[in-house]
Formats: C-alpha cells, sequence, structure tokens
C-alpha cells in the first residue's frame, strides 16, 4: 500500500495502483483522451501528464505506477503548459466544424479545451485532408477529420467485442480509422464505439443529426431488454425519446450495453404507443380514456367469477406483479394466473458479454412474486380452460417490448378465444385493433415513465426511478389492478409504487406538466 | 586514424564466405567463448565498456543485465533496421562480414542464455540480406548453429526476418511490434524489453556493430579492447561519412578521435573550392555543429553531447557553404513527418506541422513568426512521446534554426536562398 503526495493531498492506494487511477479515486481532475478504464492502456493522447519530483521529464498518468513517496503533481506550470500544447497537437488538423458536429456538447475536445486551454491557437498552414462520411457498417459513420487518434474503439474491438474490424491505417498525420476490407463494423456492440469516442469522429447512423445534445435531458433507468438488466441513461424532450447509453455500472454491465438494448427507446415514443383505451363490443370500437376503460373492463372482471384468468408476461416491475397477482388472488378470488414465457428454449443462451436469450427484464421477479402467493399453474391448464370453455375472461399484462415475441401473433389468436379479452399493453399492434368479440384495449405506462424493481437473471434486484412520462393517461399495472378488482391494493410502506392521487386525471396530467417543466419553461427551442 | 579491428579483413571477398572468415580466425573466438561461463562473458563485456552502437550509447553489458536471473525463455534480436539517414556502416558489415554477426550473435546469445535469435534487417537491404541468409545456411551446414554448437552443449536458432522499410521499426520496441506480426510501432515502456519484450518474453535488442564487436572484445580481453577509445567511450566505431568531402565512406576508427581529423584527415577534406560550414555528427537525428564547434568536437560519446548534440549511429554528415539550412531542414522535416508512426499526438501533428511550417517558409508564404513558432513547437514535441522520433525531428530543428537563424530570416524576409540566391522552385526544378 504505497503512499504518495498528489497536489499536496497525501494518499494511500493499492499496490500496482496507475497515477490516473489514485487520481480518479481521489476526485482529481486530470485531461486525457485515450485513458479508458475498460480498456488497455495505450498511452498516446499524451495529455495525462504529470510532473513527478525528481524526474525532469513530465511522465504520463496513466502508465506510471505509484510508488512509495512519490511526489505527483499536475497543477505547475509546466504541467499546464504541456497539457495546453497537446491539446494544441490535438486540434490543429481538427476541422473545428463544431457547428454542425453531432458531438458538440458532449465533446471531449470542447469539454478539455475550455478546461485546460483556452489559448490562441498559432496554427496558420493548411489542415490535413482525410475522409469524410465513411460508412464502417450498419449502425456507424466515421468522419476521419474530426478523429483524433485515441484508439478507443480500435482497443474495444479487439478487446470487449473481440471482433477486430477496426484498425488504424497509414502513419503520421495521414492515419486514419478504418476497417479492413469486406469486414464492415457489423457486430452486436458497435454503437459503444461511439459512446467511448472523445470527439464526433465516429457517430451513430440512428441518432445523428436528429437533436442536438443540449436539448436533451436525460435520466438513468434500467434496460429492459433482457434479462441482464444493464444500467442506462435516456436522453429525451418533449418530442420524446431519442437514444440510450449505458451507464456504468460494475455490477452488471461494466461501461458497455448492446446495441439492441439502445432501440429500445423506440418502443415508449408515442408513434409507437396506444393512446387511446378502446372497448370492442357488437356495436364495434369505442374510443375511451385508459381509466375509463379499465372501470368498464372492471365490470366484466367482477362478475366472471372462476372463468376469470390473468396472464402476465415479465416486461414489468417486481411491485406491479405483486399489486395485480394480490388483487386477482385475494380480491377477485382466481389463482388462475399464468405466466407466458415467451422464449423458453433460449431463455439461457448468453452471448458471453451481455445479451442474453431471455428478452424480458423481469423473468426472475414474476416468477418470485408467483412463488410468494402460491401461484403455481402450467400453460396446458390456461389452453384447456379456453378450449372447455371454463376460462370466460381473460386480462393479458401483454409485453412493451414486442422484440422477443415471436409467438407474438398466436398467442393473441389463442387468447382471443375468450369470451370477454382485456389486453393491457404500452405498444400498439395491429392485430388488437382487427380483434373480434369483446375486447377492452387498456393502455399502459412504459418502464420509463414508472419505478419499480426488476430482478435479473442472477437474481439481482435492481430499482429504478421514473424518467418522464410519456403518455399521462396510461396505467401502471398496479393502477389497472385496482381498477378492475375496484379495491385499494396493500402495498408495503417503503414502496411508493402506487400514486393514489394520480389516477385522477387531471393531477396525472399535473404531474406531466411539472415532470416536464424545464420544456415548458425553456419555450420554443 | 583508422583502427582495422572489425573491419581487419573486409577488402578480402573471401570473409564472407564460411572458409574464407574461418581462414582469418573465425569462429575460433565461438569456440573460446563456449567455454566460459556465460557470466563471464557478460562480465568481460561489461568491463570492456562497449556501448550500444546503434545510437543511444547505452552500456551493452548492462542492459545484458536487465534480463531477470531466472530460466525464463529469451529472445536475442540483432537490429540491423539502418535507418537514420546518414548511416551505412551496418550494411557493409553484413555485406562483408555476415559471419562476424553470426559469431557475435551465438556468443551473445550463450552470454545471455538465449537460443533464439533473429536478425531483423532493413526491407530495402535486398542484397545484404541475400548475403546473411547465405550465411546462415552455412553456419548452420557446419553445425555452427542449430543443436549442439560445436559439441558444446549449447542450441542457437538464428533467422533473418526482413523489415518492410519503415524507419520507426528502427526503434526497439516498434522493431519487436513489426516482428511479432504487427502494425510497426513503438510500445509504452515500462515493460521494458529486458523483461517484456518479443512474444512478452525477455528480449534484448543490439545494433549490427554491438553484436559484431562482442568478437573482438571476448578473442582480445576487454583491457585489450579499452586501449582504444576514449575512458568513457571505449573502444572503436564505425563512421559513415557523407556530404561533399574528397572520399566519403565508412571508417572504423577508435571513439575520441578528432571530428575534424575525420573529415579533413581521413576524408580527405572538402572538395575542392568548398568550405565546411557545418557538421551532423550522429545522424540526422543529431543537433547540428557549426563549423566552430566541429574544431572542438572529439568523436566521443561525452564530447558530442558536451556540444549539445549526439554522437547517434556515427552517420557524420558534412554540410558544406553551398547548402542551404533551410532548404536542408525541409528535407528533414518532409523524412521526419513521412516516417512518424503516427500513435503519440505531438509527434503525428507536431512532426506534420513542423514539415509545413518550413515548406512554407521555403515556397515563399512564410511569416517571421514561423521562425519562433518552429522553435516553440519542436520544443513541446521533446520528450513528450513514447519513443524518441519526436526528439528526433525536434532536435535539428531547434539547433538549425538557433544556430543558422540569419539563413532562416532571410529566407522569410526575401523569399529565397540567402546561399544559393534562388529559390525552392528553382533550387528543385
Amino acid at each position: 500500500m504505497p503512499k504518495c503526495t498528489i497536489n499536496g493531498k497525501e494518499i494511500e492506494v493499492k499496490d500496482g495502483t496507475t497515477i490516473m487511477e489514485a487520481m480518479y479515486q481521489h476526485g482529481m481532475r486530470i485531461a486525457h483522451y485515450c485513458y479508458h478504464p475498460s480498456l488497455s492502456i495505450a498511452g498516446v493522447c499524451r495529455l495525462c501528464m504529470v510532473e513527478i519530483e525528481g524526474n525532469p521529464r513530465v511522465q504520463i498518468a496513466c502508465n506510471t505506477t505509484v510508488t512509495e513517496g512519490m511526489k505527483i503533481n499536475n497543477t505547475s506550470q509546466k504541467v499546464k503548459d504541456a497539457v495546453k500544447w497537446t491539446l494544441d497537437f490535438h486540434l490543429i488538423n481538427h476541422p473545428l466544424d463544431c457547428p454542425v458536429c453531432d458531438q458538440a456538447g458532449e465533446c471531449g475536445l470542447q469539454d478539455q479545451y475550455m478546461e485546460f486551454g483556452k489559448y490562441d491557437p498559432e496554427m496558420a498552414e493548411k489542415k490535413q485532408k482525410k475522409h469524410k462520411v465513411v460508412d464502417l457498417g450498419p449502425t456507424v459513420v466515421l468522419d476521419s477529420e474530426r478523429c483524433i487518434l485515441c484508439s478507443r474503439c480500435v482497443r474495444f474491438t479487439k478487446e470487449v467485442s473481440k471482433t477486430n474490424e477496426l484498425g488504424i491505417f497509414n502513419r503520421g498525420d495521414r492515419s486514419e480509422i478504418g476497417t479492413y476490407d469486406g469486414q464492415p463494423l457489423n457486430n452486436k456492440y458497435s454503437l459503444n464505439t461511439v459512446d467511448i469516442c472523445p470527439v464526433g469522429a465516429l457517430t451513430s447512423k440512428d441518432f445523428r443529426f436528429r437533436q442536438r445534445v443540449w436539448y436533451l435531458k436525460e435520466g438513468e433507468t434500467l434496460c429492459n431488454g433482457c434479462s441482464t438488466g444493464c444500467s442506462i441513461k435516456t436522453y429525451f424532450n418533449k418530442e420524446g425519446f431519442f437514444r440510450v447509453k449505458p451507464v456504468q455500472n460494475d455490477k452488471v454491465n461494466g461501461y458497455w450495453m448492446c446495441d439492441e438494448g439502445r432501440d429500445l427507446y423506440k418502443f415508449v415514443n408515442r408513434e409507437a404507443r396506444m393512446l387511446k383505451g378502446q372497448k370492442r363490443s357488437a356495436s364495434g370500437w369505442e374510443m375511451m380514456v385508459p381509466g375509463a376503460v379499465a372501470k368498464d373492463a372492471a365490470q366484466v372482471v367482477k362478475t366472471a367469477g372462476q372463468g376469470l384468468a390473468l396472464v402476465l408476461t415479465g416486461q414489468y416491475t417486481s411491485e406491479e406483479y405483486d399489486a395485480i397477482i394480490n388483487s386477482f388472488k385475494n380480491e377477485l378470488k382466481t389463482t388462475k394466473i399464468f405466466h407466458w414465457n415467451n422464449n423458453k428454449e433460449t431463455a439461457d443462451q448468453f452471448d458471453g458479454l451481455l445479451i442474453r436469450g431471455d428478452k424480458n427484464p423481469n423473468t426472475k421477479g414474476l416468477i418470485q412474486a408467483m412463488q410468494k402467493h402460491g401461484v403455481q399453474t402450467e400453460w396446458n391448464q390456461l389452453i384447456e380452460g379456453l378450449k372447455n370453455g371454463s376460462i370466460t375472461t381473460v386480462v393479458v399484462a401483454g409485453p412493451e417490448n414486442l422484440m422477443g415475441y415471436a409467438d407474438y401473433m398466436e398467442k393473441v389468436k389463442l387468447l382471443s378465444t375468450a369470451k370477454n379479452l382485456i389486453w393491457m399493453q404500452s405498444t400498439k399492434h395491429q392485430i388488437l385493433d382487427s380483434l373480434m368479440g369483446q375486447v377492452w384495449l387498456v393502455p399502459m405506462k412504459s418502464y420509463v415513465e414508472k419505478e419499480g424493481t426488476f430482478v435479473n437473471y442472477a437474481g439481482l434486484e435492481q430499482k429504478f426511478k421514473k424518467v418522464t412520462t410519456v403518455v399521462s393517461e396510461a396505467l401502471t399495472l398496479t393502477e389497472a389492478a385496482s381498477v378492475l378488482s375496484g379495491q385499494q391494493i396493500m402495498v408495503k410502506p417503503d414502496t411508493n409504487v402506487l400514486i393514489e392521487a394520480n389516477r385522477s386525471q387531471d393531477k396525472v396530467m399535473m404531474e406531466h406538466k411539472k415532470k416536464n417543466e424545464f420544456i415548458f419553461r425553456r419555450g420554443p427551442l | 586514424m583508422e583502427t582495422k579491428l572489425l573491419t581487419e579483413h573486409y577488402e578480402k571477398d573471401e570473409f564472407r564466405g564460411l572458409d574464407g572468415y574461418k581462414k582469418n580466425g573465425g569462429y575460433e573466438v565461438l569456440k573460446k567463448a563456449l567455454k566460459m561461463q556465460p557470466q563471464q562473458i557478460i562480465d568481460e563485456v561489461k568491463a570492456s565498456g562497449l556501448r550500444g552502437r546503434g545510437g543511444a550509447g547505452f552500456s551493452t553489458g548492462t542492459k545484458w543485465g536487465f534480463l531477470p536471473k531466472n530460466g525464463e525463455p529469451r529472445y536475442l534480436l540483432c537490429n540491423a533496421d539502418e535507418g537514420e539517414p546518414g548511416t551505412c556502416k551496418d550494411r557493409v558489415m553484413m555485406e562483408r562480414a555476415p559471419h562476424q554477426l553470426i559469431e557475435g550473435m551465438i556468443i551473445s546469445g550463450f552470454a545471455i542464455g538465449s537460443h533464439k535469435g533473429y536478425i531483423y534487417i532493413r526491407g530495402e537491404y535486398f542484397y545484404p540480406r541475400r548475403v546473411l541468409e547465405q550465411a546462415v545456411k552455412e553456419a548452420y551446414a557446419a553445425g555452427l548453429l542449430g543443436k549442439n554448437i560445436l559439441g558444446s552443449g549449447f542450441d542457437f536458432d538464428l533467422d533473418v526476418y526482413s523489415g518492410a522499410g519503415a524507419y520507426i521499426c528502427g526503434e526497439e520496441t516498434a522493431l519487436i511490434s513489426s516482428l511479432e506480426g504487427k502494425k510497426g510501432q513503438p510500445k509504452l515502456k515500462p515493460p521494458f524489453p529486458a523483461v517484456q519484450g518479443y512474444l512478452r518474453k525477455p528480449t534484448i535488442v543490439n545494433n549490427v556493430e554491438t553484436l559484431a564487436a562482442v568478437v573482438p572484445i571476448i578473442r582480445d580481453g576487454a583491457a585489450a579492447y579499452k586501449k582504444f577509445g576514449t575512458e568513457k567511450s571505449p573502444g572503436t566505431k564505425l563512421f559513415s561519412l557523407s556530404g561533399n568531402v574528397v572520399k566519403p565512406g565508412n571508417y572504423e576508427i577508435p571513439l575520441g578521435t578528432p571530428l575534424k581529423d575525420l573529415i579533413f584527415k581521413i576524408g580527405g577534406g572538402m572538395k575542392p573550392g568548398r568550405k565546411l560550414k557545418a557538421c551532423i555528427p550522429g545522424g540526422s537525428s543529431a543537433p547540428v555543429l557549426t563549423a566552430e564547434e566541429v574544431e572542438k568536437a572529439n568523436l566521443d560519446y561525452e564530447s558530442i553531447a558536451s556540444l549539445g548534440s549526439m554522437l547517434g549511429s556515427g552517420a557524420v554528415i558534412v554540410i558544406d557553404d553551398s547548402q542551404c539550412m533551410v532548404d536542408l531542414l525541409g528535407v528533414l522535416m518532409h523524412f521526419y513527418s513521412h516516417e512518424s508512426c503516427g500513435q503519440c499526438t505531438p509527434c503525428r501533428e507536431g512532426t506534420g506541422w513542423l514539415n509545413k511550417i518550413v515548406h512554407s517558409i521555403l515556397t515563399g508564404r512564410g511569416r517571421l513568426q514561423d521562425i519562433d513558432l518552429l522553435i516553440k513547437v519542436a520544443d513541446n514535441m521533446k520528450g513528450r512521446t513514447i519513443c524518441a522520433l519526436s526528439d528526433a525531428a525536434a532536435l535539428p530543428v531547434l539547433s538549425f534554426v538557433s544556430k543558422f537563424r540569419d539563413e532562416f530570416e532571410y529566407y522569410v524576409r526575401e523569399g529565397r536562398s540567402k546561399v544559393k540566391g534562388t529559390s525552392y522552385a528553382e533550387m528543385h526544378h
């Protein structure tokens, strides 16, 4: 455990800790580009220079191990000048096209220039010309002129995705990132290269030119794409969600997430959502607000008796499961509660990094809730019941992310054989509109609009908070359960899932406005 | 004057072949060495004070001492990627006496406990490579390489590997990267090659001349070797004399010989009608010396260093009074910006920037502040990168501009060379 002094502060670190790590651990600021905590050390940006007492040359903090009694500083004039010049070297051939660059606002060059640079550039020569708009693969576009050759993306494909698509070609100031012939950047984690790119060289085809980042607000939540449960950050404004990025979570995803998970924001935007409740009777479809359609459905649910069945998918929070199973079992007195397991065969698949075969974020949570309430059913019992007519009314908590639901159409057809079908779901789907018979469609809140707990594949309980509201009138499963049973739900005092007051239409709207205050206050952008 | 310790038999054509080499005393030293203890050889080399002949001038014995003392497999690499502009000594050594290098490598390999050696030869050296490959084949056939060399029980394999012509691959860690089949780029230090080098195993990289010099050291002993040269720079060294002198070429002279003796006595002096203006004493990376400094300089590491330059690879480039320093710097900067591997930012961007500034001046677009800018940029490239290429590009700039500032200022003001009186376009048609 060597002790050292950094910027006058004496600290003790573990053996083998580099100066960079030591400074990070103690919250000290240091300029750097190529260093990334979960990639190998490249030592090429030369920005993280520090002065070590007794050494005439400045050293890089990322590759220098702390030794006993080391006296380090990165605030001396010598270091400041060195950093300033290295920053200038980064910028002399950089196009400085911030006004049209997608990275502007979250760019490492901008940030570090403001913090460590602020000089008058002396470069008067012509800048180096390189390739623009290089199509690296299906997801990523490269602008070589903006690239500062930190090699993070190259190291990512080498060390993390292990696909080795990227390399640095040519030498000197003609160096460019590129792919090998016939081998585009096409792997399931390719967009991580965009995240770790400190400048606007790598941009996501999905996000580029769609929003300036300073018009986006961010909110942390969990990914609901599979049972891994990566921590993510969503970016949104009043027009909806625009992108998803991973958040460091050493227990689950480290610094990464898969490309599939980045598409999930699309399911929560209004275009993909069921906005109005619908009721179908002999006279055809009737539009209603969600609360009203649920209330209407409650009539049939209450009178269904032993003909009532509940079908749950693994895409809701543990608190919601607890609430709905509780009310169905105790209030509506039915134990016909079924788990719609959409990927039984592939559930255990794992690609070795993050992606798992179970495309539900909370299968474990659902199983736990069913066990807790002593519910033990087989899917076959449901099929049987529908066939012999002992099940007349089916309440379905459908999936919000339909990607993993290859059996969706088939299941809808099966369940629609019931006399009364109450289908609760956040995303819209054509097949639901073409249903015949007595149908109630109840719009639900998506995972970014509520708080709760997901239990991932390993049994890790992760709580997440509400990000914002997209469809303010939609219900959570807990609210729906309450309405369907016509009862208050017993909730533990520490879980503040049910917001009783929110059930009133006005108050939901109020909440919507309050949460999005920043948009209203800012006015037209 | 010339002291032919290594180059004694270089005039003889037969010396290239195994038989001719043996006739002139070849492989006798190997027999002697194989009977010694490896540590004895290392001690002898250490005692001889032999310093790396590739450019850095680091003590060879000390370098060998950095190897871990366990039985871990280790490699001996011969750096024959002679890329430093002005240097051509290794080529002669490989062409004229390939077996001398092989013998030196077997002895060195035996000393450091390595059983595998590679000669990493510069891509452009087609002919020396053929000669070496032929010699390696002969040595294998004669039982001098391979298993159980000369019945001693010591195994040593040797391969010749051709580079692809990158200057940077002469840097030892870049050489290792290249040999590993990767892009020739220097590696971060630590770990140093002696701890983790080729294939992550302990590795020693020595210059051709260094390895060849082991032969006379073991033959005559450290004391005999130390008779030549100076206290701190013992022995003889090959110098590649080039430029506008009467007799350019490779000369083996004891270290410490006055530089003016090499130019004016051995080299026959300047071409008729020309005067000495400046001299680069150690390959193009070394800071230039003015004519006055040449008078004071001795060709040993310390004397040249005291004048602010480097002995480097021993490439003495003589510049006469008809040469334009701005133009020369343009040539050098083009070279370094072309050869920078592009890894570290200060070097990647800095070498290109320097090149552009110098060429701006050369093509008449220069501003007076560009001269100071050259110094500022070079100053901030120095010592800020993984390898020394950045320094190698910065040092000539600093010395050229500070010592011949008048030529630069004249060029900026007049748009033409002070010495030649012509513009860049006229100089280079």
